[in-house]
This record gives C-alpha cells, sequence and structure tokens, in this order.
C-alpha cells in the first residue's frame, strides 16, 4: 500500500549530488511529489534534499539505505506523512 | 596588475630555494605512483595528452599497456584487480573515449571491482559547450561508479586522487572516474605533497559489528539440523576464505558458491557440494529449499541464484552476513542480518558454534550429485556424440592443469560450463562478468590478469560470439607478448540465447546464427601461434600445445552446434524447479 513519505537527505553540497538522489529514486521508480534542495546556511559545502515521495513502506526503507550507500549522503532519514515535509519547506523559506 | 605581478614575483623570488614547478598531468602520475600503481591500461587522445606526455617520462615506474579500444583498457584493470586483490587503473581521453569505457564501469560497479578510471576532459571554460570531444562525464557515469570527480584546478589533484583511491578499494570495492580537465592537467603547480586519504566525512566504509547479530546467528547455527552456507564474492574481497572454512568445519555445514564466489573454497574441499545459480549444480539449488538455516556471507541474492524469490528458501531461518548494508532485505529478508565484513563476522562467530555432525544432510547432497551425475555429468565429461562437447574442452583443461591456472571466462554458455566443471583451488582464480553478464569481458580481463600474475597460466574460455566484440585485443597481446591461453568454444551460435529460443521460443532461432571468420588466420595475422580442433582424439594434444607452447596460443575448438546446458532454473521457477533435461533434448 503507497503512501506519503517526507524523506530528508543530508549530503555534501557536490556538483551532482542532487543528480544522484534522484538517480537511486528514479531506478527504483519512486514518485517524487515535491521536493526541495538546500545548501547549509552555515557551511555551503554542506546541503541537502528534502522530499516528498509516494511509495510503499518496504520501498522507502530500501531507498533509504540505497541513499544512504552514495558516498556523499550523510543520512537519509524518512517519516510517514506530508506534516514534516511541510514544515522543513517552511522553515528553509523555500517556496 | 603591475601591484599583483609584482607581489608574485616577491612570492617566488622570497624563497632561498624556489621549489620545483611540477604540472597537473605529473602530480597525477606522482599520486598513482604513491598509491602503489605500477601498471596501468589506456588508450590516449586529445583531451588526455598532457598526462600522456608526463607519462612518457614516467615509463619506469608506470608500465602502461597500450589496448586497442577503452573497453578493453577496463576490462583488462579488472581482470587485473580481480586475481591480484590491488587496483585496476584505467585512462581514456574525453568524449568517446570516456564513453567507452562505460560498459566496464558497470561491470566493475556489480561484480565489486575496485577500478580508478582517469578521463581526460576539455578545458574548464568549454565545459557544456558542446566543444570537440566533449560529453557530460560525470553525468553519464553516476549511474555505473560508486563515486566520480570532476577536477579542473591541478591544485585539487592530489586530494582527490587520495580520495577516489580510498573510496574505490574501502568497504564494498567499485568503480571511481576521475575526470580531469585539459587546463588542469596543464596548470604548473609548486606544492605538490601526497597523503593517502584514511576517511571521507560521510562515508563509512566498515560498520561496527553488533556482536549481539553475531550471537544470535550463532544460536539459531547450533541449533540447525540442516545448515546450509552459501559462499559469495564478500569472502574472496575480505580474504576470508579460512575463517570461512573454519567455521563450516566446526559445525560441519555444507558450502555451496555462487558465480563469483567460486574458488574461495578449493572444489575438492569434502564440504563443498556445488556451485548456485541457473546453470548450477542439481543439489546446491533444489537442497536450497530444503535447508532449516541458510546462512549467507558476502552475497546479494542475485536473482540468477534465487530463481523466483517466491519460492525460495520459505521454509528456512536466514542469516545474512553482508558488508553492504543496501542488499541486507533488498531480496531476502533476514532473521539475522549480520552488518559486517565477512573476515570480522566470521572471527567473531566461530568460538560460538558449537562441534556438530550433520551426516543425514550431508546424504541428500550426494545423493542429489549422483542424480546429477547419472542425468547430466556424465554425459557431458565422457560424450557418446559425434561432435565434441565444451564440457570434455573444459574437463581436459582440468585435467592438464590440475586446476593451478586462472580461469578467465566470457559470458554465456561456455562460462556456465566452465564454471560447473573448473576445479578451483585457489582464491582468486575465477575472473568472470557476473552481475552485468558482459560479453567481449574475458579476452581483456585475460591481459590484466596474465600481467598481474605473471607466475600464474591464465586460460581465458569465450564464445565464438563473445570473443568477436573485443577481438582487436589481440593486437595488445601481440604488442607486448601477453602469454594468455585462449580457448574459443566455436559453435557458430550465440548458444545461451539459442538454447533458450529452443525451449521456450519454439526453437525460432532468431538472429543467433554466426558466420565466423577463420579465426586460425585471424589469430595469425596478430602473430599469435593457433590451432583448430574438430575431433576428440586431437583434444588431448591440442591443449598440451596451448598450455606448454610459450606465449599466447590460441586454440578454437569446434564444438556441437547445439548443445544445451544442464541443469537450468528456468525464468520464473523456482530453485526447487531446477531441470536436469528437456524433452526432447540431447545432452
Amino acid at each position: 500500500m503507497k503512501k506519503d513519505y517526507t524523506i530528508e537527505v543530508s549530503a555534501d553540497n557536490n556538483f551532482s549530488v542532487l543528480n544522484r538522489i534522484i538517480n537511486v529514486l528514479n531506478r527504483r521508480r519512486v514518485r517524487i511529489k515535491q521536493l526541495v534542495a538546500h545548501e547549509d546556511e552555515h557551511d555551503f559545502r554542506k546541503g541537502g534534499a528534502t522530499m516528498l515521495l509516494h511509495t510503499t513502506p518496504e520501498l522507502i526503507e530500501k531507498v533509504k539505505h540505497q541513499l544512504e550507500k552514495l558516498i556523499e549522503v550523510e543520512s537519509a532519514n524518512y517519516y510517514e506523512g506530508s506534516e514534516v515535509y511541510m514544515e522543513l519547506k517552511n522553515n528553509q523559506r523555500v517556496a | 596588475m603591475d601591484a599583483l605581478l609584482t607581489k608574485n614575483k616577491k612570492l617566488t623570488t622570497s624563497t632561498a630555494e624556489p621549489k620545483k614547478q611540477i604540472s597537473g598531468s605529473e602530480a597525477l602520475l606522482r599520486c598513482l605512483v604513491a598509491e602503489g600503481v605500477d601498471t596501468l591500461f589506456g588508450y590516449p587522445g586529445g583531451a588526455i595528452m598532457p598526462v600522456y606526455d608526463a607519462l612518457y617520462s614516467y615509463s619506469d615506474q608506470l608500465k602502461h599497456i597500450l589496448v586497442r579500444h577503452e573497453q578493453g583498457a577496463i576490462h583488462a584493470a579488472q581482470g587485473y584487480a580481480r586475481v591480484s586483490g590491488k587496483m585496476g587503473v584505467a585512462m581514456a581521453t574525453s568524449g568517446p573515449g570516456a564513453a567507452n569505457l562505460v560498459t566496464g564501469l558497470a561491470d566493475a560497479l556489480i561484480d565489486s571491482t575496485p577500478v580508478v578510471c582517469i578521463t581526460g576532459q576539455v578545458a574548464e571554460h568549454l565545459l557544456g559547450t558542446d566543444a570537440f570531444q566533449e560529453m557530460d562525464v560525470i553525468n553519464t557515469t553516476l549511474p555505473v561508479t560508486k563515486w566520480n570527480v570532476q577536477i579542473s584546478k591541478a591544485g585539487d589533484i592530489a586530494e582527490q586522487v587520495a580520495k577516489a583511491f580510498y573510496i574505490s578499494r574501502s568497504g564494498r570495492p567499485g568503480p571511481v572516474v576521475i575526470d580531469i580537465t585539459k587546463n588542469a592537467q596543464f596548470e604548473m603547480i609548486d606544492d605538490f605533497s601526497y597523503e593517502v586519504c584514511k576517511s571521507v566525512r560521510t562515508y563509512s566504509p566498515k560498520p561496527i559489528l553488533d556482536h549481539s547479530t553475531v550471537e544470535e546467528a550463532a544460536d539459531i547455527i547450533n541449533a540447525a539440523k540442516r545448515p546450509y552456507i552459501l559462499c559469495g564474492q564478500g569472502v574472496l574481497l575480505s580474504n576470508a576464505q579460512d575463517e570461512l572454512l573454519a567455521v563450516a568445519e566446526k559445525a560441519n555445514i555444507p558450502i555451496a558458491s555462487t558465480l563469483l564466489g567460486l574458488s574461495a573454497v578449493p572444489v575438492n574441499h569434502s564440504l563443498y557440494v556445488g556451485y548456485l545459480g541457473m546453470h548450477g549444480n542439481y543439489g546446491p539449488n533444489i537442497l536450497t529449499n530444503e535447508c532449516d538455516v541458510l546462512i549467507a556471507v558476502g552475497m546479494r541474492f542475485d536473482d540468477r541464484v534465487t530463481g523466483n524469490v517466491n519460492k525460495y528458501a520459505k521454509q528456512a531461518k536466514v542469516i545474512h552476513i553482508e558488508l553492504d548494508k543496501a542488499e541486507i532485505n533488498k531480496i531476502i529478508t533476514a532473521d539475522v542480518a549480520v552488518h559486517a565484513d565477512a573476515k570480522e563476522a566470521l572471527t567473531a562467530l566461530l568460538p560460538l558454534i558449537a562441534v556438530n555432525k550433520h551426516h543425514d544432510w550431508f546424504q541428500k547432497f550426494r545423493e542429489a550429485e549422483r542424480k546429477e551425475h547419472e542425468k547430466v555429468i556424465q554425459f557431458d565429461i565422457y560424450p557418446v556424440t559425434e561432435s565434441l562437447k565444451m564440457s570434455e574442452v573444459v574437463f581436459e583443461l582440468a585435467e592438464q592443469t590440475k586446476g593451478e591456472a586462472i580461469l578467465v571466462t566470457d559470458v554465456g554458455q561456455h562460462q556456465m560450463v566452465a564454471s560447473r566443471y573448473y576445479p578451483f583451488k585457489h582464491p582468486r582464480t575465477n575472473v568472470t562478468s557476473g552481475g552485468a553478464g558482459t560479453m567481449g569481458f574475458a579476452l581483456p580481463a585475460a591481459i590484466g590478469a596474465a600481467l598481474a600474475q605473471p607466475e600464474k597460466q591464465v586460460v581465458a574460455i569465450i564464445g565464438d560470439g563473445g570473443f568477436q566484440m573485443t577481438v582487436q585485443e589481440l593486437g595488445t597481446i601481440m604488442q607486448y607478448n601477453i602469454p594468455v591461453k585462449i580457448i574459443i568454444l566455436n559453435n557458430n551460435f550465440l548458444g545461451m540465447v539459442r538454447q533458450w529460443q529452443q525451449l521456450f521460443f519454439e526453437s525460432r532461432y532468431s538472429f543467433t546464427e554466426m558466420a565466423n571468420p577463420d579465426f586460425i588466420k585471424l589469430s595469425e595475422a596478430y602473430k599469435i601461434p593457433a590451432l583448430k580442433v574438430e575431433h576428440r582424439s586431437r583434444l588431448n594434444a591440442a591443449i598440451h600445445n596451448l598450455l606448454n607452447i610459450p606465449g599466447p596460443f590460441l586454440l578454437e575448438v569446434v564444438v556441437e552446434k547445439e548443445q544445451n546446458v544442464f541443469p537450468m532454473v528456468p525464468t520464473g521457477a523456482g530453485v526447487a524447479e531446477i531441470l536436469l533435461e528437456a524433452h526432447g533434448t540431447r545432452h
């Protein structure tokens, strides 16, 4: 049963890191409903992406580990539903 | 501007002994030397010319092998890495040169091979302008590399190369691409120093072993009546052969191997029961569905091993010892996941394992082996057909090499036959393309293997289809007189596809029959002695010549046109549904 999940990915802010993250999701055919990517306010060398995904409980867990396998990715944490996404998105002040 | 020039002048003249400036290209080569690289495989071109120019002065430290196609370079680097455990290094120019590496990168990624590829790139100011031979190498190779990086400043070369080598060889190994713009190759720097990379902030290659998972695994193993070990390449990569055998011997557990796990356990070991997978041995496949505990070590439950996952080992408790966390629970859910390096996990497991005997359980493997022998093996090794069979060629090679050779195989029927019948004795003597199934892999990979292990005999077994995919590497063998022993098993067919067409597509042989060139003349054109065998009576002597005439040698063996490889797990079937024969199919 597919549901909405918010996934928060922290990573080094290198060229192509966003492509790597998206690539993992594309390969697993996970639907991205919304996405915000950002660089760290205090350290431009760090950044991340927050995404609203629509997928199954099994796949979100597998995708988390595949994202964390990316060299530049520090962590990938997910939460059920879209509330956390909206909160994070607002905090990041990104429309 | 004048003020800046004056300042720079002061900087260079204020030092008593000015440091010798070196180019980014030379910095790169110094990095390779510092990493212990002594051999690299490559092909020059416009965007990598400064590096090749620097290489001219480094030929005493770095042996460069000029291949005939960049795909040959990366497969050779893979072969080099697979048999030696050292890093394989390949080099190519921008655009098409880099693009030709992609197949090998995908192959190295799925088969966990530590390879670093250096690609030249157009100058930084031309990036994204569709310049001559410009290609977005980073995004092209992104899905097929463990990591990649573009360097546009000479001053970044040392740090990024160190990082690349560290990432490629640590944890689960994999390929890394370093794309260096031409301006960075030319740029002069005066403060070169090299420090080996020991960590990357966001990357944890070595998990901390959770001992409770090992204890849990030990309890399950100790209570098991029919435990069963599946040995994957992770055992070889962590050099855990001895630890695996120690655990298996103490608890008396049968061991089967995946395709890439072959050679981790000597085939003649009493606990070794055979080879897993679609064309693996009968017992190891069907008994997967009878064991009560499945202990998977350093393997990823590839679909060629599991068949239909919904019919795979449903009765068993699964213990998965695996370094790559993303592999745990990816295909098969583990009852106990030991997230660790195989050597570390098995070392921790050994003292917790009770001495045990599983006589009745082994008896089942022996019964299955008898059945396979009766239905398949006896006809494969001692055929009654007039034409030669692939299996008897492998068997004769096994007899004459006593299992001491490094076997490099391509992809297809011959690969399955060789993997079934070659008696691997020593670790890292099996080189093949597993996950990617890359036809054309074997010839260049054998070049790399032969250069990495010059004291060993390297035999490449290749089908007539795969041979023609990278046949140009005969030129590399000729130029450097690399003593690769090549056996072409020629059935004038793309044999595995033809087998499937016969069994599952009503024998509609759609574009699988091949008209082949005269392989002997072709080989001789490259000054490689060659011999063709069409009759059984000449096979023994021909293989003797292949192995004993110094230098490279090519042996073409004309084999039965429509031989099928059995056993076989058909697509969609479970491992217990493995076929020993098909109706109307001769062995």
